[in-house]
């Protein structure tokens, strides 16, 4: 029976959740699953996976946007069926992987995925993200989709991913660099953690349109979406109910504008990039870590981000050439010191660097033990 | 040629990179959508953003299908006249399946469904791990809904004051690290807590991430207000013939994840034994040793040797409570709660600790208090307390500094109620 | 406290609020039925959406509560 709009709770089905993850397992998977020995990537992007049986399932990984067009999805999966028996999957970096259960497969699999190209002339399926690379962004919606960007997301990660391509498909560096962005600071995707992160960031606290405030929004509403109770109600000069914001409490973060439109906070030039390294969640040989902010602001430079690609290949270029096998930015700079990171990166040190929100003591130097 | 002229979006048409600016395009001209001008439009409004830098999106806060509270999220443009296929432009996030394998059938049933009435346009995947189904009308999300349902057997993932749409690493399906079945633990979470992840229960969002071993592909550590990780009480298994084929350059090291830059002869002193955190191990130039017991399972040995090291077999997980995103507080990684439980479905003592979690933080989580936040302004002594569980040293990096040390009556002897008289027989005023 | 008097009390107390608010946090409702777990609350409320009564208004990373129809979002959205 079709949905019926005149009786919307008609058959209604509810609370079903997801697919049983079983049902999408290529054969070779399901038959050696948890019987898995050893894996080696053979080349940049190429995986194989032994099980106890013998048995070898060999994984192409491409790199994918996260925004994909339905018309790509089915292009997708004409690889798989054509190739993969019909199967495939996605990681959490939305890279994409191809899994042929035979070597003799791969090399099809792969000339198929290098000879597809967009109309623009960009690599629909690049092959890569595996091992001491740079792999896939994961980020945000950004201009997309979102209402409290300061930035930009898919277009700044294009532009990123174009600079520093080669070491998306190769496995020249220390270690894995995992690069994140976040659209703005309340990171709807997580990147405090990310060995190199985008942040959007604004910096003008949200303008007020009292002539219509009160016909558009419930003042108490946005009053209390403040985190940091720096709003309070107040009255036009001609007597209408609107809302003042204390400036010097305001830590940009738009939530006001999600409850109320007539608070809007994104700005031509005071929006931007924040960059942040050193961050990780491995607990390889040191523990996870927050990454640090290294560039409090760069300004939006649609279409590509210029200055934001220079930034992010400049630190990726002094990491790669000054720090050991294994090592990841964090556990670079934490070696050699921040003072060395900023002079070998030439990054300026700057009073925004410097924590003065909660908990900020434990980030400033108590020790005479420093590198001049 | 599009709708609109696109100049600066079509600067990312080049590059070597994929260019979503080609794929909408490519869904422009070729796609069969519902909302038939979603991608001329959705450039559009982009190329005005690219021109004024700032969005053009409001937000809406009461679409939903009927019932839920989480798994739309409302989206409006503030330029409808020019854009109206974009106008409404709401997002659905669907729920993934553990582990995101697909099977084309499936994802040709969810792109024909969402041809039928959406944009054409996906995120595969979002940032917590649903599949994201980028853009249609209001009218339209219940039929998404209904089919969805009927057809696909399918359903709609977490947002809003809900638990989140859980996510788990590959697990056991395609790793030999898994320390417990991730994919199996995800699921089974999933379909335990419908009603929490699609209808509004707790004073913010929660997340719970499955990770197989301490390498973390999921991110438990940092991105879930429950983090269960993998790992194991006992042995490392070791193959000394591997790890000599590893010292002696038969086998690439670290599953040839350095291959593309000559770091010299691989040297199992320098970069295992010196590196270990350790420093458990030992090379006399023919066995690798081991000292487990004071091994914390970095996994770094592993990750350099896989073929001759494997984790233990008395596997299990380590459960870790509150991490965040910097919003509010700062930022927070999860804290060591319980070391080890076993992890045998259908999870059991899991669950348990999920429920009385969650009554706690019902009850005195103040309005958007992570989990995390609410620990530290409580105290993890109350958390402990809470859970029903023994304070253990693993819990702690260190001990208190300060001593100010909140004393319980009841923990002091004969209380805190005296007689000043007492005093007062042996000191003068 | 009955659900039917639960009910009773949080329509009574939410059309009863003169002021421009109209929309609640989950942690709102505990206080109007102090005597019911907030367990039972969320399930009651939840309930009350499904009948019609109440609905939700999300922000994406939060949920808010009110009276079906009331405030100012919905000429906003419509």
């Amino acid at each position: 029976m079709p949905y019926d709009p005149s009786d919307p709770l008609k058959d209604r089905i509810t609370d079903i959740g997801p697919r049983y993850y079983k049902e999408f397992y290529p054969p070779v998977i399901e038959k050696n699953r948890g019987k898995w020995v050893y894996h080696e990537i053979i080349e940049p992007g190429v995986l194989v996976h032994v099980a106890e049986s013998g048995d070898e399932v060999y994984t192409v990984r491409v790199g994918g946007c996260r925004l994909m067009s339905i018309e790509h999805i089915r292009e997708i999966c004409e690889i798989a069926d054509k190739h993969c028996d019909g199967y495939l999957r996605f990681t959490t970096r939305n890279n994409i992987e191809f899994m042929v259960d035979a070597k003799h497969k791969v090399k099809p699999l792969m000339d198929d995925l290098k000879n597809r190209k967009f109309s623009g002339g960009s690599n629909k399926f690049p092959i890569g993200g595996t091992g001491a690379c740079v792999t896939n962004i994961v980020h945000t919606q950004g201009w997309i989709h979102c209402h409290t960007p300061a930035i930009d997301a898919s277009g700044v990660v294009k532009s990123v991913m174009d600079g520093i391509f080669e070491d998306f498909g190769q496995m020249r560096l220390p270690a894995q660099v995992r690069v994140s962005l976040a659209c703005c600071l309340n990171m709807c995707g997580a990147v405090h953690c990310s060995d190199i992160a985008i942040l959007g960031i604004h910096r003008k606290p949200p303008m007020v349109d009292h002539e219509w405030i009160d016909k558009l929004c419930e003042l108490p509403l946005a009053i209390a979406a403040c985190p940091t109770a720096a709003i309070k109600p107040a009255k036009t000069a001609e007597g209408l109910k609107t809302l003042e914001i204390n400036h010097e409490r305001c830590m940009f973060c738009g939530n006001c504008f999600t409850m109320c439109g007539a608070m809007p906070l994104a700005d031509e030039v005071g929006s931007g990039v924040a960059i942040l390294v050193g961050g990780k969640i491995s607990n390889r040989i040191s523990k996870p870590k927050f990454s640090k902010v290294v560039i409090p602001f760069i300004p939006n430079e649609p279409p590509r981000w210029e200055t934001t690609v220079k930034a992010v290949k400049n630190i990726l270029t002094v990491y790669a050439s000054d720090a050991k096998k294994y090592e990841r930015i964090g556990e670079w700079a934490a070696r050699i010191g921040w003072e060395r990171f900023f002079e070998k990166t030439g990054i300026p040190f700057t009073h925004h660097l410097i924590d003065d929100y909660r908990f900020a003591y434990t980030t400033w130097r108590q020790s005479t033990q420093f590198k001049f | 040629m599009g709708k609109h002229k696109t100049p600066m979006l079509d600067e990312l048409e080049k590059g070597p990179w994929p260019s979503f600016v080609s794929d909408i395009k490519q869904q422009a001209e070729k796609g069969k959508q519902a909302l038939k001008d979603a991608p001329d439009d959705l450039l559009g409004v982009m190329e005005l953003s690219y021109k004024d830098k700032v969005t053009h999106w409001k937000h809406g806060g009461i679409v939903g299908v009927f019932g839920y509270g989480g798994g739309v999220i409302g989206r409006y443009c503030d330029q409808p006249e020019k854009f109206p296929g974009v106008a409404h432009f709401h997002t659905m996030r669907v729920n993934q399946p553990a582990s995101k394998f697909y099977s084309t059938k499936f994802l040709r049933d969810l792109c024909n469904l969402w041809e039928r009435y959406g944009s054409g346009l996906t995120n595969m995947h979002g940032s917590t791990g649903d599949i994201i189904f980028l853009g249609t009308t209001t009218d339209n999300l219940e039929r998404v809904f209904y089919d969805m349902t009927h057809e696909l057997n399918q359903d709609l993932g977490g947002s809003g004051s809900n638990l989140r749409t859980p996510s788990c690493c590959v697990g056991l399906a395609r790793c030999e690290w898994a320390c417990y079945d991730t994919e199996e633990a995800c699921h089974e979470l999933t379909m335990e807590y419908q009603d929490e992840l699609h209808r509004p229960a707790f004073p913010y969002k929660f997340k719970f991430k499955f990770d197989g071993c301490p390498n973390g592909c999921v991110a438990a550590i940092a991105r879930a207000d429950m983090s269960v990780i993998g790992t194991w009480k006992d042995d490392i298994r070791i193959d000394q013939a591997a790890v000599k084929a590893y010292v002696g350059g038969e086998i690439k090291p670290n599953g040839g994840a350095h291959a593309g830059k000559d770091w010299g002869k691989f040297d199992i002193v320098e970069e295992v034994v010196r590196l270990c955190p350790t420093g458990c191990m030992s090379w006399d130039g023919s066995t690798l040793k081991i000292n487990n017991r004071e091994c914390t399972r970095c996994m770094h040995c592993l990750n350099v040797m896989p073929r001759a090291l494997r984790p233990g077999t008395e596997t299990g997980a380590s459960i870790l409570f509150g991490a965040k995103a910097p919003i509010l507080e700062g930022a927070q990684l999860s804290t060591l709660t319980i070391p080890f439980i076993r992890m045998e479905p259908p999870f059991e003592e899991l669950k348990e600790l999920v429920n009385k979690v969650w009554d706690w933080w019902m009850e005195e989580g103040k309005n958007r208090e992570r989990l995390g936040e609410l620990i530290q302004r409580e105290s993890f002594q109350k958390f402990l307390e809470i859970m029903e569980l023994s304070p253990d040293p693993r819990m702690v990096s260190e001990p208190r500094s300060n001593p100010y040390i909140f004393w319980k009556e009841e923990e002091v002897e004969g209380g805190w109620t005296r007689d000043i008289k007492d005093f007062r027989a042996k000191h003068q005023r | 406290m009955t659900d039917e008097e639960a009910k009773k009390a949080i329509l009574d107390t939410l059309g009863g609020k003169s002021g421009a608010k109209t929309k609640f946090y989950l942690k709102d409702f505990y206080k109007i039925v102090p005597d019911m777990k907030p367990r039972d609350v969320k399930n009651l409320v939840n309930k009350m959406v499904g009948e019609g009564l109440l609905e939700y208004w999300s922000s994406g990373s939060t949920t808010l509560i009110g009276l079906k129809g009331a405030g100012k979002q919905h000429r906003e959205e419509d």
